[in-house]
C-alpha cells in the first residue's frame, strides 16, 4: 500500500514552527512537505543572509540549515547566530558521507546533523527531537509514559507498579525512548544517542535490542507501549 | 640540451654565469688595483726612507766637518761599490764641488724636501750615451748657500711597476674568462638539476604517474626539493588511483541495480497499473534506490579512507569498544540462532579512530552473523598479539573462505559466488582492510579449523598497540 503521506503514522504532537534555510528549491519544498505533513509550520529562506536575518528576527522552534548556501554558508551562519546569542536548536544538513562535516557542523553550534540523502521519517524525527530539546530538560528525577515509570535516581523501572529488571544498556535505551515519548525515534538516532556510534553496524542489532526491551516492558501487559513505525523507527506511546 | 641564443640568454645558467663573472671580475679588479697602488706606494716610501737616511748621514758629516767633510763623504759614497745613488754637490756660486753630474741636472724645487724627477744622459763604457731616469731630493745647505742632490736610478722601480702592470693586464682577461667558465659550470650544474625536475613534471603531466625525480643522496637543496616533490607525487598517485578505483567500483557495482531499476520502471510504464501495483512498484523502487545510495556512500567512504581524508586517530581503549560491540551483537546472534562468545582482555590501548575501528569490527561481526548458518557459533576475542600488537578476532563456523580467494575477498566488490544471494555491497572486508591499513595494522584471514566443507573463517584485525 502506497502511503498517502511521506511520513506515515505520524502523531501530531506539539506543532512546531521551523525555519528551513535551503537554496535548492526542490529540496526546500521536499523538507517543507515532510514537516508540514508531520504537523509543523514551515518558513523558508533561500540564502544564508536572509536565513540569518529571519532566524534572528522571528521566534522559531527549530532551524534546518543546509551547509552549502549562497551569500553565507551554513557553518558561518550558525556560528554568527550562536555568537549573537541565538538559542533555537538547529539541524545541520550536508552532503553524503562526509564525516568531517558532521564534526564541523556540531562545532559550529548545530544540535544535530543529517546527511543528504535522508529518509523523510529521519528528518521529521530529528526535527521533532530538536524541538523538544528547546523546551528545556528541567532536572527531572523520573519519567512517565502511560503506566510505565522510570526513576532516574534509583534507576528503578516499574509498569503498573510491577518492577522491571533492565540491563544498563536497556535502561539507557528506554530512558531515551521515554524522554522522546510520543515521537518517532529512528534506528540511526538510537545508535548515535544511546550507543554514541557514528557508524552503521549493519546487522539489525537495534531491532534485536528493541525486541528484548519490548519483551520486558510489554509482554505481560495488554496495551503495548513500544511501537514499531514502519519504515521509520520506533515510538514509545503511553 | 640545444638552445638558440635568445633562449640561452634567458636561462638561469646564463644569468648566474654572468653574475658570477661580474662579481669575480669586480673582486679581482679591486684586488689588482689595491695590489698595484700598495706596491707603488711601498716602493716610493722605501726610496724616500733611504734618501732621507743618506741625507741624515751626509748632514752629520756636514755638521761635524763642514763643507770639506761633506764633499769627502760624497766622494766616498760615489766610489762605494754597489751604490745605486747619484750625488751632486755645489757651492753657493753654483760651482760643482763633487758629484756624478757636470752640473745640477734639475731645477731646484720650491720646497727642499720634495722629491724631484729628472732624466740625464749617462755615458756607457762603449762611448754611447743612454738616457736614464732618476728621482731624488735636493737640499740647500744652510749658512753656506751650497746645495746637495741625492738621487737614485728609477729604472728598477719602473721595471717593477711595469711588471706589475703587465701581470695585471694578462691576469685580468684570464681571470675574467675563468670566472665566466666557472660561472657557467656551476650554474649548469644547478640548471641541470632544475631540468630534471622539469622533465619529471612533464612526464607526470603526460600521464607517467610513476615517474619520480632522481635523488642523488647528497642531501643538498635539490635533493630535499626532489624528495618533497616525490612525496607529493606519491600522494597524488595514491589519490588518482583511489579516484580511478572509485570510478571502476561505481561502474561495476552501481550499474546493475540501476539497470534493474530502469527495467522495473520500464515494465511499469508499459502497462496500465492498478493503484496497488503502482504503490508496490514505487516502494520497490525506493528500496532499490536506497540500496544504491548505501553502496555509493560506502564507495565514497572507502575512497576517502584510502586517500587519507578521513579518520582522526587518538589514544583509545579498544577493549571498551569491543565490549560494547559484543553486547550490541549478542542479541542479534541469539536471534539468528548462533552461539556467541566473547572474551575481551581489559584495557588494550591503540591509536585509533573510534568510529572507523567500530565500523571495521561491526563489519567483521556482521559478516560472521550473515554467513554462519543457524546453529553455528561465533566467537569474538581481543587479546595481545605478537610483537606489540593487539588481535581483534572474529571466528565463525560458516563456510569459510578458500585459501585461493582470501586475497581477492578483501578487494573491493569481491564476493564469493556463494555469497551473492546475501544482501551487501561486497565492501565490508575491503573497508576492514583499509581501516587496518590506515592504522598501520593488517587484516588476516584464516581457516577456523572446522570440519571439511564447513571450516569457518577466522578474521584477525591486528593493530599496533599504543
Amino acid at each position: 500500500m502506497m502511503p498517502e503521506t511521506l511520513v506515515e503514522d505520524t502523531v501530531v504532537g506539539d506543532t512546531m514552527r521551523v525555519l528551513v534555510i535551503e537554496d535548492d528549491a526542490e529540496m526546500a519544498s521536499f523538507i517543507e512537505k515532510v514537516l508540514v505533513e508531520a504537523g509543523h509550520s514551515v518558513d523558508k529562506a533561500i540564502d544564508g543572509e536572509r536565513g540569518l536575518e529571519l532566524a534572528r528576527s522571528t521566534d522559531f522552534d527549530a532551524l534546518v540549515v543546509d551547509r552549502m548556501l549562497p551569500a553565507k554558508d551554513g557553518l558561518t551562519l550558525l556560528k554568527e547566530y550562536r555568537e549573537a546569542g541565538g538559542k533555537t536548536p538547529a539541524l545541520f544538513l550536508s552532503a553524503l558521507g562526509d564525516v568531517q562535516n558532521r564534526v564541523q557542523g556540531l562545532k559550529a553550534g548545530a544540535e544535530d546533523y543529517l546527511s543528504n540523502p535522508f529518509a523523510p521519517s529521519e528528518l521529521a524525527a530529528r526535527v521533532e527531537a530538536l524541538g523538544r530539546r528547546q523546551v528545556g530538560e528541567p532536572q527531572v528525577t523520573s519519567l512517565k509514559a502511560g503506566d510505565l515509570e522510570m526513576n532516574l535516581l534509583t534507576r528503578k523501572v516499574t509498569r503498573a507498579g510491577k518492577k522491571i529488571d533492565l540491563q544498563p544498556r536497556e535502561f539507557r535505551l528506554l530512558e531515551y525512548l521515554m524522554r522522546h515519548a510520543g515521537q518517532v525515534v529512528t534506528r540511526t538516532m538510537l545508535l548515535e544517542k544511546v550507543w554514541d556510534y557514528n557508524f552503521d553496524p549493519q546487522t539489525n542489532v537495534i531491532d534485536v535490542h528493541i525486541s528484548r526491551l519490548r519483551a520486558k516492558i510489554d509482554k505481560e501487559f495488554e496495551e503495548p507501549l513500544l511501537h514499531t513505525v514502519r519504515g521509520a523507527g520506533y515510538r514509545l506511546q503511553g | 640540451m640545444k638552445l638558440g641564443l635568445p633562449t640561452f640568454l634567458r636561462t638561469t645558467t646564463f644569468k648566474l654565469a654572468l653574475l658570477y663573472s661580474a662579481m669575480f671580475a669586480a673582486f679581482s679588479a679591486a684586488l689588482l688595483v689595491y695590489l698595484y697602488y700598495s706596491t707603488v706606494y711601498y716602493i716610493r716610501n722605501e726610496s724616500d726612507r733611504r734618501l732621507d737616511l743618506e741625507f741624515e748621514q751626509l748632514g752629520n758629516a756636514y755638521y761635524t766637518g763642514g763643507m770639506e767633510r761633506l764633499s769627502q763623504s760624497v766622494l766616498e759614497r760615489m766610489t762605494r761599490t754597489g751604490s745605486t745613488y747619484f750625488y751632486y754637490l755645489e757651492d753657493s756660486s753654483g760651482r760643482k764641488i763633487a758629484g756624478h753630474f757636470q752640473r745640477m741636472p734639475v731645477a731646484p724645487p720650491e720646497v727642499d724636501s720634495k722629491t724631484v724627477y729628472f732624466d740625464f744622459d749617462q755615458p756607457e763604457p762603449d762611448g754611447s750615451m743612454i738616457v736614464r731616469s732618476a728621482a731624488g731630493k735636493f737640499v740647500r745647505l744652510r749658512d753656506n748657500g751650497g746645495a746637495l742632490l741625492v738621487a737614485f736610478d728609477t729604472a728598477q722601480q719602473t721595471a717593477i711597476v711595469v711588471r706589475i702592470q703587465r701581470a695585471i693586464f694578462i691576469a685580468a682577461p684570464i681571470g675574467l674568462i675563468l670566472s665566466l667558465l666557472g660561472g657557467v659550470l656551476i650554474s649548469r650544474g644547478a640548471a641541470s638539476r632544475a631540468d630534471e625536475l622539469a622533465r619529471t613534471a612533464e612526464a607526470v603531466m603526460g600521464g607517467e604517474l610513476g615517474r619520480r625525480v632522481p635523488v642523488r643522496g647528497s642531501g643538498d637543496e635539490f635533493d630535499r626539493l626532489g624528495q618533497r616533490i616525490n612525496a607529493m607525487l606519491d600522494q597524488i598517485e595514491k589519490l588518482v588511483d583511489a579516484t580511478r578505483h572509485t570510478g571502476n567500483a561505481i561502474a561495476h557495482d552501481l550499474r546493475s541495480p540501476l539497470s534493474r531499476l530502469r527495467n522495473r520502471l520500464e515494465i511499469a510504464l508499459s502497462q496500465p497499473l492498478s493503484q496497488e501495483a503502482a504503490s508496490a512498484t514505487l516502494n520497490e523502487t525506493v528500496e532499490e534506490v536506497d540500496r544504491v545510495l548505501a553502496t555509493f556512500n560506502a564507495i565514497l567512504r572507502l575512497a576517502r579512507l584510502e586517500a587519507g581524508a578521513e579518520g582522526e586517530r587518538v589514544r583509545m581503549d579498544v577493549s571498551e569498544l569491543a565490549e560494547e560491540l559484543a553486547e550490541l551483537f549478542d542479541p542479534a546472534c541469539e536471534e539468528a540462532e548462533l552461539t556467541f562468545k566473547s572474551q575481551i582482555a581489559r584495557h588494550l590501548m591503540i591509536l585509533g579512530d573510534r568510529d572507523l575501528i567500530g565500523q571495521a569490527l561491526s563489519n567483521m561481526l556482521d559478516n560472521a552473523v550473515k554467513y554462519t548458518p543457524a546453529g553455528g557459533a561465533i566467537s569474538f576475542t581481543a587479546v595481545r598479539g605478537p610483537d606489540g600488537t593487539i588481535d581483534l578476532t572474529v571466528v565463525d563456523s560458516g563456510p569459510g573462505v578458500p585459501q585461493e580467494a582470501r586475497k581477492t575477498v578483501v578487494q573491493r566488490f569481491q564476493r564469493l559466488d556463494s555469497a551473492r544471494t546475501q544482501p551487501g555491497s561486497g565492501l565490508g572486508l575491503s573497508l576492514v582492510d583499509s581501516v587496518a591499513d590506515m592504522h598501520g595494522g593488517e587484516l588476516i584471514l584464516q581457516d577456523a579449523g572446522g570440519p571439511p566443507g564447513q571450516p569457518g573463517l577466522k578474521a584477525i584485525l591486528r593493530l599496533p598497540r599504543a
